[in-house]
């Protein structure tokens, strides 16, 4: 680290900007000291590219446009705790013998993919992040996630879950949260968390269809179908086309997922329920997908995009905020009073969601 | 003394507690060394972690402290992993 000022090199990289937020409010000053120090160069550094000196690349702003092409380099940790381990793959190399390693940069590839070819979206800050993805983390953690500037995906403990990489749609739900943290930054608790949440289901299952060729109506809408080992009574993590009915099993418990309003769950837990909530505006989006027909990520995906990507969603927006930005971008690119809006406000109002 | 986690979050969203007492067991000493550096390490609110990651709380005689993955120490790893596997 070249370009860090001194600073903890903890706090230089790995944390997002809302954990540095709260930490920079944090008693402890030995939390709170370096968080503030970090947000105020971060401060400095916005407008010019932040990425680069984090990668220690060139500081200069680039002046050719970013490649079409990914630039993918997959690690294993080796089943420990280490970020990011031992490169096992770089862009453009042959596969090799590890399934998970081949899986990951497939999925890497695809999740790519979709955001250049259906948004235009250069990887996940839109200007070209190398996609950089640790795999074998810890001894069989039965967990996958985004650490604020790479995924990390456990093996599953061969009981509940398999290896995280299994499920495409996973891969696109942690690099979703990557989007999503360079664009809205929704705060990762409540409401603004389970839009976060939300986000990367929404993105993850397109990924998925934009893979398989599938229409809204040949969709399954499950996140994480096969990931669960087959002892589990459940076919999928969450559902959006039919929330709280991915899983009903003695060992998990049932899938506590609303699909409206009326059975919002309010709870500490899950950083305030954000696995739990995000039920709500994912079924907003199967309705308004399967209501307009058609593939996916063309009308409903570019809708709910333009409205996380648009520069009006806040850090800290509610349900129906977003809810009043996809009707503006279902207005705007599509037309008043066409079918889009029409679907749009139909799919809000039907989970109960008020558009504020 | 008794520990007790809960860890909940996770890219499934599914909660685990789990809980094990020390007193008779013969590597109790182990048990309790473990615990306090792993309580001492520990945060009194919780903290948001990143997208996805693992929230635990953590309790120790009636003491709770919080943690999140991935800044966990290898003592509040250690300790979580194995009253998640060992307890009950």
């Amino acid at each position: 680290m070249t370009n860090n000022g001194g600073l903890e090199p903890v706090f230089c990289t790995i944390v997002p900007p809302h954990v540095l937020d709260k930490l920079a409010r944090n008693e402890d000053p030995a939390l709170s000291g370096p968080a503030r120090r970090t947000l105020v160069r971060d401060a400095q550094e916005r407008g010019r590219r932040r990425v680069s000196a984090e990668f220690g690349l060139a500081a200069a702003p680039r002046a050719k446009a970013p490649s079409d092409q990914p630039l993918r380099t997959l690690y294993d940790a080796g089943h420990t705790t280490d970020l990011p381990g031992t490169e096992v793959r770089a862009e453009g190399s042959e596969p090799g013998q590890d399934a998970t390693v081949n899986r990951a940069y497939s999925g890497l590839g695809a999740t790519f993919d979709l955001y250049l070819k259906a948004y235009g979206r250069h990887s996940i800050d839109g200007d070209g992040l190398p996609l950089d993805a640790t795999v074998h983390y810890d001894e069989n953690y039965g967990n996958a996630f985004w650490n604020g500037e790479q995924m990390v995906f456990g093996d599953g403990d061969g009981e509940i879950f398999l290896d995280f990489t299994i499920p495409i749609d996973v891969i696109g739900h942690e690099l979703t949260h990557g989007v999503t943290q360079y664009t809205a930054n929704l705060t990762y608790y409540g409401q603004p968390g389970a839009l976060n949440e939300s986000m990367s289901d929404v993105f993850g299952s397109l990924i998925k269809q934009y893979t398989l060729g599938q229409t809204a109506a040949e969709a399954d809408w499950l996140i994480g179908a096969g990931l669960l080992a087959p002892s589990v009574t459940g076919k999928a993590l969450r559902s959006m086309k039919e929330p709280g009915s991915a899983y009903d099993d003695d060992v998990l418990g049932k899938d506590p997922q609303p699909a409206t309003m009326d059975d919002y769950v309010r709870t500490g837990r899950d950083n305030g329920g954000v696995h739990i909530n995000s039920g709500i505006p994912n079924h907003a989006f199967y309705l308004a997908a399967t209501t307009l027909g058609g593939y996916a990520w063309e009308k409903a995906g570019q809708i709910w995009y333009d409205a996380l990507t648009g520069g009006e969603l806040t850090e800290r927006a509610f349900f129906g905020d977003f809810a009043r930005l996809t009707v503006q971008a279902a207005r705007e690119r599509f037309g008043d009073g066409g079918e889009e809006l029409q679907a749009v406000e139909k799919a809000w109002e039907q989970v109960g969601v008020r558009v504020l | 003394m008794r520990i007790q986690v809960r860890r909940t979050g996770g890219f499934a969203g599914i909660e685990r507690h789990a809980e094990v007492n020390t007193s008779g067991r013969p590597d109790a000493h182990e048990w309790h060394a473990l615990a306090e550096k792993a309580v001492a390490e520990g945060r009194g609110t919780p903290p948001i972690g990143v997208p996805d990651g693992f929230s635990y709380q953590l309790t120790v005689d009636g003491r709770t402290v919080y943690a999140a993955d991935p800044r966990l120490t290898d003592e509040q790893r250690k300790l979580i992993s194995r009253v998640l596997k060992e307890g009950a």
